[in-house]
């Protein structure tokens, strides 16, 4: 395998330079929340994560349609990065979202169209990779694959369409607020430390996909050696 | 909410990030360990082909 | 379909018949071999039973529960036995080699995907309209209204398209029967709940304009998925 070329090298010295100042800006620089307290920093990196999951699992869609067009390679291993990194992130997102529930609203868990709508997009990542484990040809598993990611991709909206029928106290934190939700108040400062959270989760998730596009080359370079060498 | 006092969050937040960072690191070590791991596949199954190679040039039986 | 003045396409239609032709006779082939044994449905049906059974000690079914859960346990119901009989109805092609004999036959590879889906529409509907009856008898509660009947053939219909595809999947892997429920739920939620919810406010006495909204989804989603999976078929029957 070759080296890391330099641009990686760089997009991984900036990841962590801005992880680190996200973190700053998050957990000093935001004045604290007058409502929630403490735990509402959480909230900065709960966007932050929220997005790249969502980015990555409308990339994974969008290359499974490249690779049923194209049957390029290339794209089974794009998508795959896009979706096992959202996987860690969304993760993350719940997780985050939980420990910010239980003292904003008292509970774990809630059964809110965007809670349910993440989990069931989590469970749809997890049924994507089970699927690919039972199929051994490399080529019949992208094109399964490809088709699994679109039709996730195109259910997930409409799940949580069908759920926001049922009920909803998730704050709205970008956009009009109806009446039966509240909706953030940020600050100036609390700006900052949320759009800079967004660019930072936007590099991290770039160079995580990176590497894992290239762990996906090396995989398949694995699996062809072995090909060879059983032969 | 009319509260005079913040309300006392901060274990929340504290435990947040601290499963934020926990995350991270697990993904990337499992990464590493991934990449680590494909690297000796490949120095091992390079070593068989050419031993492979070698003794099919040697003696035309396999 | 095609223009019958000329012979030479009437030729070509008798070696290739039209789509509408073709998928009749893949529906009547499931059709037939299944009313020869039954296997599929009978095991559909007990196992429905079995589960409306199940439910009826688990959640205690008195009056008062159960006018709020009714269109829950049934929407369990059919997705259960839908499962079963999608695994089964697949598993069967792949056994006994009638994949790959669909497959070599002069047709579009989408008649066999619409053959086989409204063959499995079909039996879901079969087992429905028998389950119906057997729980509107045992719980006293009339469940044959003609927009109830709408939203559970709605509901089929979603679930049969997606589950049709995902089992010609699910039948080509290692975990095979395993995998179907798991790649098949989280993406037919969408189905699952809006009728859920239809049924219930129908099962509640609203009116039909408020339950429009979840039977508007419920089409929305119908149809974007036969689209889908007329589209993605011939991707998942490549060898």
């Amino acid at each position: 395998m070759q080296p890391r070329p330099l641009a990686l090298k760089i997009l991984d010295f900036a990841s962590v330079i801005v992880l680190g100042v996200a973190t700053y800006l998050a957990l000093v620089f935001a004045p604290t929340e007058a409502v929630m307290g403490q735990v509402q920093r959480v909230f900065y990196f709960h966007i932050g994560t929220a997005w790249v999951g969502l980015l990555g699992f409308i990339l994974a869609a969008a290359a499974g349609i490249a690779y049923l067009v194209t049957k390029d390679m290339r794209w089974d291993r794009f998508e795959v990065a896009a979706v096992e990194v959202s996987t860690v992130f969304f993760f993350i997102t719940i997780v985050l979202g939980s420990i910010w529930a239980r003292p904003a609203w008292n509970t774990w868990w809630t059964w809110d169209p965007r809670l349910t709508t993440a989990a069931i997009t989590e469970l749809i990542y997890i049924a994507y990779f089970m699927l690919r484990q039972g199929i051994d040809d490399p080529e019949k598993r992208a094109r399964f694959g490809a088709v699994y990611t679109l039709l996730g991709g195109v259910s997930a909206p409409i799940t949580f369409m069908v759920i926001r029928l049922f009920r909803s106290i998730h704050p709205i934190v970008i956009g009009a607020a109806n009446g039966t939700q509240e909706k953030m108040n940020m600050t100036s400062d609390m700006r900052v430390a949320f759009f800079f959270g967004l660019f930072a989760f936007t590099i991290i998730f770039i160079d995580m996909m990176w590497h894992r596009i290239r762990l996906g080359a090396l995989e398949e370079k694995v699996e062809q050696l072995k090909l060879t060498v059983s032969m | 909410m009319f509260l005079e006092t913040i309300p006392e969050t901060s274990n929340y937040m504290i435990a947040g990030y601290a499963f934020a960072f926990v995350i991270m690191g697990i993904y990337v070590f499992s990464m590493y360990l991934r990449n680590a791991n494909l690297k000796r596949d490949i120095e091992t199954l390079e070593s068989l082909q050419s031993e492979k190679s070698k003794r099919s040039s040697s003696s035309k039986k396999k | 379909m095609a223009n019958k003045s000329e012979s030479k396409k009437q030729k070509a239609e008798s070696l290739h018949p039209s789509f509408f032709k073709a998928t009749l006779a893949i529906i009547q082939k499931d059709l037939s071999a299944e009313f020869r044994s039954f296997e599929l449905i009978s095991a559909m049906l007990v196992f429905s039973l079995l589960v409306i059974i199940i439910f009826n000690f688990a959640l205690e079914l008195d009056i008062k529960v159960r006018q709020s859960v009714t269109s829950g346990v049934l929407w369990t119901t059919f997705a259960f036995a839908g499962t079963l009989g999608l695994n089964r109805s697949m598993s069967v092609e792949k056994d006994r080699g009638c994949m790959d004999g669909l497959l070599l036959a002069p047709v579009d590879r989408s008649v066999i995907y619409f053959g086989k889906a409204i063959s499995n529409l079909i039996f879901m509907l079969i087992v429905e309209g028998i389950v119906l009856p057997v729980y509107s008898v045992l719980y006293n509660v009339n469940l044959f209204r003609f927009d109830l009947l709408g939203v559970i053939l709605l509901g089929s219909i979603g679930y049969a398209a997606v589950g049709t595809l995902l089992s010609t999947m699910s039948a080509q892997t290692r975990t095979r029967e395993v995998l179907l429920p798991i790649l098949l739920f989280p993406v037919a939620m969408p189905v699952l709940l809006a009728s859920v919810k239809a049924s219930n406010g129908l099962l509640a006495g609203a009116e039909f304009a408020e339950v429009l909204t979840p039977i508007n989804l419920l089409i929305v989603y119908d149809v974007i998925f036969i689209a889908i999976a007329f589209m993605v078929f011939d991707f998942v029957v490549e060898e």
